[in-house]
């Protein structure tokens, strides 16, 4: 049999540029039809995420804060992508990476007020207890899905509900700090803060955890018999079960290894950029954990990218909004339309494929798979 | 008269590379039934891909009553007449059999399906066509037969006057098919064409008019049918003799391998579906269970295997009780099964070759050492087997989905034969696997039963079952009819009498 080169990775990574071009000048005639001055509006979503160099007065570094955001950003997201695409892997269309992010952050600031310990140990610690009470809140949509059926897009929606009243719960009875004049902790000890990594910004340790939270759901997906089992049961689960795989197990662990890294992505908002906890912490930023983990296709590696990808977009837009006169609607409009196209782009390939099955006598893809 | 349909010098090269035709003519008269024969992987659904507009030629013509034309898409296909029943079906699991065969062009009361009217045409098709189906049937509900009618009459009522059945028979009971023969022919006396895609020889004589065999992707002949030998075909087909004949059966029956004992089982509505089943499957020896479709023998082989739960009755393997265990565990003891739905069970499509090929054992070394799994291995071990068992795709790490039916058969195939099972479950282990395949998966199941291992052998087949096993069980509403010792006197007959539970006394 002939094999001809295959120019594939080519042709895909040539097109995802072309989509994100085209985006990017749909962007901008958005931005050209409600602003005054678009080209430099345009500029701060752009350009605005990038530190600015002079060299006036020898090397001057200026915008730190603004670099430091993207990553901050891009850590929390990053987090919670890997998170999503664990489930998501596994074909679980479990919502819940929201709650185990918030219980996550509400474990990690009582281990900061309640447990006071010495400098590293008290970090460990709530990094500890962010992870733990994320792997629990997940293991229980998981056990429900997969020894009771239940459908794991309306159990984790309820428990992400559940989990929000348990924070403002806990949060204002025992650990508010009276005296403060808002709704929240006091300030977290320097024990439990992790130390910085760029000064002048919030980039810390946690930057380090979140590449070694890629490396190792990279290493757990592609290098352990669990990953195998968790993509087999996520390409067919039949399959896998015929094999001798546990596809219960499986699934209930995969919600719940996925709650660890949400977890974790609680105790970075908590610990490392408010250094206190506050009523309404991150509403929705669970769910764009979802668009990461889509647009990297599940593959951790991809996450990487995506995360960074969609840190930049963010901060750009939060930039652009506070420095020119076009209005958040607006922005998040842009931002949207941005990540729509993307996101459809990145898709294509198996809309393709559902298209074909389609036209072909109208049938449904039988291996549809989501909350089977 | 110019052909209803004549491909000329089709070439179709995948985007990975593969050349699945190469410089293909073809042509296919009006009226005629067309037999398309050839090894798996020959390059037969691609060529019929092509015309059914699914796949676009790399390079080449198509014309249809001597007009070329160029067919985008299935639409288009349609549109011209064109009809395909795939090799793996394309229905809709949870509709009804009418709702499946109007998808796509529903009869409408306002704006909603109107399902009387479905129904009403899906049975005067059927009458018309003598393609009995029950138009109110739930497609998941209904036996494999009846799905394929349905997929027929699907086609018909788009308006196809050519047919494409790739492989229908591969999952026919011998009556099934000759329901089939005789719907095709009454097709054909109607006015329409059938192209017709097998691996059973038997039947290109008997219903073919005309046959065309591919090789490697080329075309290695075109034939009138009564003018070529079933060896003729398969030399063409191979490329060299192929011996059809039965197996010497020097069996040493040594102890009991698989004891079962007065197991019974009820489904998942209720109704028991095996009853009082004891036998027992010796080393060295190849069991064979017969009988009708749907008397139990698929929950017999899911009991076995682990995948369905008992209800009474004991299972023991070497003589460890083992009802009730895990998969996991049943394979541990030895127990390795090729499964009757390959494709639904056997093999994850959109994973590699190479990870199809270790899901029964990823958790063992050299695979899985020290809590690691080593992709290394897993790759080599797929590149042994693929070169031991001859399937042919672009390498391990190639998707599932991108190979032959046939060769997907194989995936499977070699996994099990691979295991060192102690007892092999083998069901319907040579559906829609070509002569050359299934040769060797039979001399597989023979060489395991020299070297000692117990074989069950579950076959809708009956000249399969009586070629292979040493003893044969008759299977009849989930209980076992008869146990026959096999040999020159047993005959299909005396098989399909057992078969039919015309020797038992009427309780
Ligand atoms: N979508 C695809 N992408 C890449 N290669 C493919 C694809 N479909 C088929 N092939 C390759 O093309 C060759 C011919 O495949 P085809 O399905 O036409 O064989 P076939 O004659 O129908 O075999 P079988 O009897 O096993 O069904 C095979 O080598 C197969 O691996
Ligand atoms: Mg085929």
């Amino acid at each position: 049999m002939v094999h001809i080169k295959n120019h594939k990775a080519l042709i895909e990574a040539s097109r995802a540029v072309l989509v994100v071009m085209i985006a990017l000048v749909i962007g901008f005639v958005i931005t050209a039809l409600v602003s005054k001055e678009p080209v430099r509006a345009y500029a701060a979503l752009l350009t605005g995420p990038l530190p600015k160099v002079s060299f006036a007065h020898g090397v001057e570094i200026t915008n730190l804060n603004r670099f430091g955001n993207w990553l901050e950003e891009s850590t929390t997201l990053i987090l919670l992508g890997l998170a999503v695409s664990l489930v998501f892997g596994a074909r679980q269309f479990s919502l819940g990476a929201e709650g185990q992010l918030l219980l996550g952050a509400l474990a990690a600031a009582a281990v900061a007020v309640k447990m006071p310990a010495p400098f590293p140990l008290h970090l460990l610690l709530a990094l500890g207890a962010a992870g733990i009470v994320g792997f629990l809140w997940g293991l229980i949509p998981g056990l429900l899905k997969a020894y009771l059926a239940v459908d794991e897009i309306v159990c984790t929606l309820m428990l992400n509900v559940i989990a929000l009243q348990l924070f403002d719960l806990v949060l204002l009875n025992w650990l508010r700090d009276p005296g403060a004049s808002f709704l929240g902790t006091a300030s977290f000890p320097a024990s439990v803060v992790p130390p910085l990594l760029i000064p002048g910004t919030r980039v810390s340790w946690m930057l380090i955890v979140m590449v070694a939270a890629v490396l190792g759901v990279w290493f757990l997906m592609a290098r352990t018999p669990f990953g195998y089992a968790l993509k087999m049961v996520g390409a067919n689960r039949k399959f896998a079960e015929y094999g001798g795989i546990n596809a219960r197990r499986v699934i209930a662990l995969s919600m719940a290894v996925s709650g660890i890294l949400a977890g974790l992505a609680g105790a970075h908002l908590s610990l490392g950029l408010l250094k206190r906890l506050t009523v309404s912490l991150a509403p929705g930023l669970g769910f764009e954990g979802v668009v990461v983990a889509l647009l990297a296709r599940n593959d951790p590696r991809g996450v990487l990218v995506t995360g960074l990808f969609y840190g930049y977009l963010r901060t750009g837009a939060q930039i652009m909004e506070r420095s020119s006169d076009v209005t958040r609607e607006v922005v998040l409009i842009i931002q949207a339309v941005i990540i729509l196209l993307v996101t459809a782009e990145r898709l294509f390939p198996s809309f393709q494929q559902w298209r074909r099955t389609r036209s072909d006598g109208g049938a449904i893809a039988i291996d549809r798979g989501l909350g089977g | 008269m110019p052909a209803r349909v004549a491909m000329q010098q089709i070439s179709k090269i995948y985007p990975n590379g593969v050349v699945a035709n190469h410089k293909v003519d073809f042509a296919v008269e009006k009226g005629e039934i067309h037999a398309l024969v050839g090894e798996n992987g020959a390059g037969k659904s691609t060529l019929m891909k092509l015309l059914y507009g699914l796949e676009q030629p790399t390079h080449g013509a198509i014309f249809l009553e001597g007009r070329r034309v160029e067919i985008a898409n299935p639409q288009r296909a349609i549109h011209l007449g064109i009809g395909m029943v795939h090799q793996n079906f394309m229905l809709a699991p949870s509709f009804t059999i009418a709702e499946n065969v109007v998808l796509g062009n529903e009869p409408r009361k306002g704006r909603l399906v109107d399902h009387k009217r479905a129904i009403a045409i899906t049975a005067a098709l059927s009458a018309k066509f003598g393609l009995q189906v029950d138009p109110t049937a739930r497609i998941e509900a209904t036996p494999v037969g009846m799905r394929q009618r349905a997929e027929i009459l699907k086609t018909l009522f788009r308006g196809a006057d050519l047919l494409i059945l790739d492989e229908p028979t591969a999952v026919l009971t011998p009556q099934e098919t000759d329901e089939l023969f005789w719907a095709v022919r009454n097709l054909v006396d109607q006015g329409k064409t059938v192209i017709f895609i097998t691996h059973k020889l038997g039947e290109v004589k008997e219903i073919a008019d005309r046959v065309t065999v591919m090789r490697h992707g080329e075309v290695a002949g075109r034939v009138a049918t009564r003018e070529v030998t079933e060896a003729d075909l398969a030399r063409m087909m191979v490329g060299r003799a192929v011996l059809l004949s039965s197996y010497a059966r020097p069996a040493v029956r040594g102890k009991v391998v698989a004891a079962v004992h007065n197991l019974g089982c009820i489904d998942e509505t209720g109704r028991p579906v095996l009853r009082n089943v004891t036998f027992a499957v010796h080393a060295g020896e190849i069991l064979g269970v017969a009988g009708v479709e749907g008397n139990g023998q698929s929950e017999l082989v899911e009991v076995m295997a682990g995948l369905r739960a008992v209800a009474t009755g004991e299972i023991r393997i070497n003589g460890k009780a083992v009802q009730g265990a895990s998969v996991r565990e049943m394979r541990a003891n030895g127990v390795a099964h090729i499964p009757e739905d390959r494709l639904a069970n056997g093999v994850a499509l959109d994973a590699s070759i190479a990870e199809n090929l270790v899901v029964d054992r990823y958790h063992r070394p050299p695979f899985t050492r020290y809590g690691v799994l080593w992709p290394r291995s897993v790759r080599q071990h797929a590149t042994a087997l693929m070169q031991q068992f001859d399937i042919r795709g672009a390498g391990p790490g190639a998707s599932l989905r991108s190979l032959s039916g046939g060769n997907q058969q194989k995936v499977v195939a070699a996994r099990e034969f691979s295991a060192a099972p102690v007892l092999l479950i083998a069901a319907q282990p040579t559906r829609g696997v070509d002569i050359g395949a299934t040769e060797f998966v039979h001399g597989q199941l023979l060489a395991k039963r020299n070297a000692g291992a117990a074989v069950l052998l579950v076959s809708a087949d009956l000249s399969e079952v009586l070629r292979l096993a040493d003893r044969i069980v008759v299977m009849v509403k989930g209980e076992i009819a008869g146990i026959l010792e096999n040999g020159p006197q047993l005959t299909e007959e005396t098989l399909g009498v057992y078969m039919l539970g015309r020797n038992r006394p009427t309780p």
